[in-house]
């Protein structure tokens, strides 16, 4: 579904990514561990074209996405709910979620029912659709996460990117989010997830890599890594 | 009193065109951080391109052929002057390039239709209409309506049409409505389209009532921007208001002082909010988005 090779990228002349590969096969959850600065947001930002790759390859379903622009890479079926949330402050929650399908209403992407979408969005996320009218920038941080993911899956996406959803929530608002994830998985969402609660990730996902400096150092099947014990000293200590 | 309503009925003819020119540069602000430093010289082209069509159809045919007009010349500007620089990152380009572009423009216009101001022919009787003693010539009715309806226009699409919202989006996050599937570098050309064409819709509205010329736009144009600054580069509804007062300053100096001192107001007024409220009189936040 999701195949990234050897991959390199970076900021200026300064590169962050030396070279990774990651696969996300259709159906599965596959999460990133690494520490802070180790270049999680930056893979994430390579395979949605915020940033552009300096070489390596990305395809989704097949087809090569290398170098593409954001937008064509969107329309291509890949959505990214990015860190830090980034929603549109003066528009509405309801118009958020609908430019979360702005290529099921222009071009370019099969339409589909975008209101019936909606209202499983509402669905999952009540507190939305109890502000719907309000501005996505007057919304609380956990109300604006769970708006991030709404938008994204609006686009009815073939492979889902979440940065950090969890980021700056509340525990009680932590553990809501992971519920979230596994019901997407449920309902047979592909999904990179990044997370800095890594051993909820582990227990969420089925696969797993670890990102160290900008190389993967270690991956697996997601219950193999949750008993690995360099992983767990690393990742996994009493912090989490 | 009589005087004084009648000074303020006329600056608000010239206000509302101030605050058109204005709208059109905070609408190239809002989706890329980018101004039209020739946006006076797109009315101009505007007027002049309108002035040669009038001489083959109604002036009501000819709008909307100088809206398309005004709209390619936009295209033309981002293009050739704004997206390179953008490209290239390069902070500050932008500003010498739309300042060259409107130069030539001059130039060229100034090769084309001469060095003389020209007379517009009004489309409407040029005998001011009477309302409780303060005369309003029709002309100036039609330019308040006329701003107006394209103001409006452009705001009911932003909030309703889900292209207007993507605009919106881009204005607010770029990088995220990259992610939404919009082309967040055809909305940056369609908001110069959009600029160009209210700069060139405005010059055929103000030039039945002034002189139209190769020079007309360079003051138009500093002016404006001077209101958009008061008004606040994004904030929609403060520029019309931010016109208005502008427009009406300069009647009543003209009157109660001397015309020579008509364009005195504006700059004080910039002045002093520039030294106040920096990010203008309606701004919502500081000026660059950081
Ligand atoms: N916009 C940027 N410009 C320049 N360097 C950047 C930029 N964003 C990130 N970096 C650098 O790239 C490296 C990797 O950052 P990245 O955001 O990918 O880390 P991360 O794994 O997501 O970390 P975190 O867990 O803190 O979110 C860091 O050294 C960071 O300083
Ligand atoms: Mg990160």
């Amino acid at each position: 579904m999701l195949q990234i090779e050897n991959l390199h990228a970076g900021y200026g002349k300064v590169e962050v990514l030396h070279g990774i590969s990651v696969a996300v096969p259709k159906g599965k959850v596959v999460t990133l561990i690494g520490s802070n600065g180790a270049g999680k947001t930056t893979t994430m930002r390579a395979i949605s074209g915020m940033i552009k790759p300096v070489s390596g390859n990305i395809s989704l379903n097949g087809k090569n996405i290398t170098g593409m622009t954001s937008s064509r890479i969107a329309r291509s079926g890949l959505a990214h709910s990015p860190e830090g949330r980034r929603v549109f402050a003066t528009l509405s929650v309801t118009d958020n979620l609908l430019l979360g399908a702005f290529p099921r209403l222009t071009y370019g992407r099969e339409r589909g029912d975008v209101q019936g979408d909606l209202e499983r969005v509402f669905e999952l996320f009540p507190r939305l659709r109890e502000r719907k009218s309000q501005l996505a920038g007057t919304l609380s941080g956990g109300e604006q996460q769970m708006l991030a993911m709404g938008r994204a899956l609006m686009l009815n996406p073939d492979v889902l990117l979440l940065d950090e959803p969890s980021m700056g929530l509340a525990p009680l608002l932590v553990s809501e989010v992971f519920r979230i994830v596994s019901e997407l998985k449920g309902r047979g969402i592909t999904m990179l997830l990044v997370e800095q609660f890594a051993a909820a990730a582990l227990n969420v996902a089925d696969y797993g890599y670890v990102l160290e400096n900008g190389r993967i150092s270690c991956h697996g099947p997601a219950d193999q890594l949750k008993n690995d014990p360099a992983v767990k000293a690393a990742y996994l200590g009493a912090a989490h | 009193m009589e005087i004084l309503a009648q000074l303020v009925v006329s600056g608000i003819a010239l206000g509302m065109i101030y605050g058109l020119i204005a709208f059109g540069y905070q609408l190239t602000f809002a989706t890329s951080g980018t101004l039209n430093f020739g946006q006076g010289e797109a009315l101009m082209l505007g007027a002049l391109v309108g002035l040669t069509l009038v001489g083959h159809m109604s002036y009501w045919l000819m709008i909307p052929l100088v809206i398309v007009f005004g709209a390619l010349q936009g295209i033309f500007v981002e293009r050739v002057g704004v997206l390179p620089a953008l490209k290239t990152k390069s902070e500050f380009g932008w500003i010498m390039t739309t300042i060259s572009l409107a130069i030539i423009f001059k130039n060229v216009a100034e090769n084309i239709w001469g060095h003389d101001d020209i007379t517009f022919p009004s489309p409407l009787p040029t005998a001011p209409l009477q309302f409780f003693g303060i005369r309003v010539l029709p002309m100036e009715i039609l330019v308040v309506v006329g701003a107006l309806a394209i103001i409006l226009a452009v705001e009911l699409f932003n909030r309703k049409s889900i292209y207007g919202k993507a605009v919106v989006a881009t204005s607010s996050d770029r990088d995220a409505a990259g992610l939404m599937g919009i082309n967040t570098g055809m909305v940056i050309t369609f908001s110069y389209a959009l600029s160009s064409m209210t700069a060139a819709f405005a010059g055929v509205l103000i030039a039945p009532l002034t002189l139209t010329g190769a020079t007309m736009g360079v003051v138009l144009g500093l002016k404006a921007f001077s209101v958009a600054i008061i008004g606040g580069l994004n904030s929609g509804m403060g520029v019309i208001v931010g016109g208005l007062i502008l427009g009406i300053a300069e009647t009543t100096t003209g009157y109660y002082i001397s015309t020579g001192y008509k364009d005195v107001p504006g700059l004080l007024l910039l002045l002093l909010v520039l030294s106040i409220k920096p990010a203008g009189m309606f701004g919502k936040s500081v000026i660059k988005k950081v």
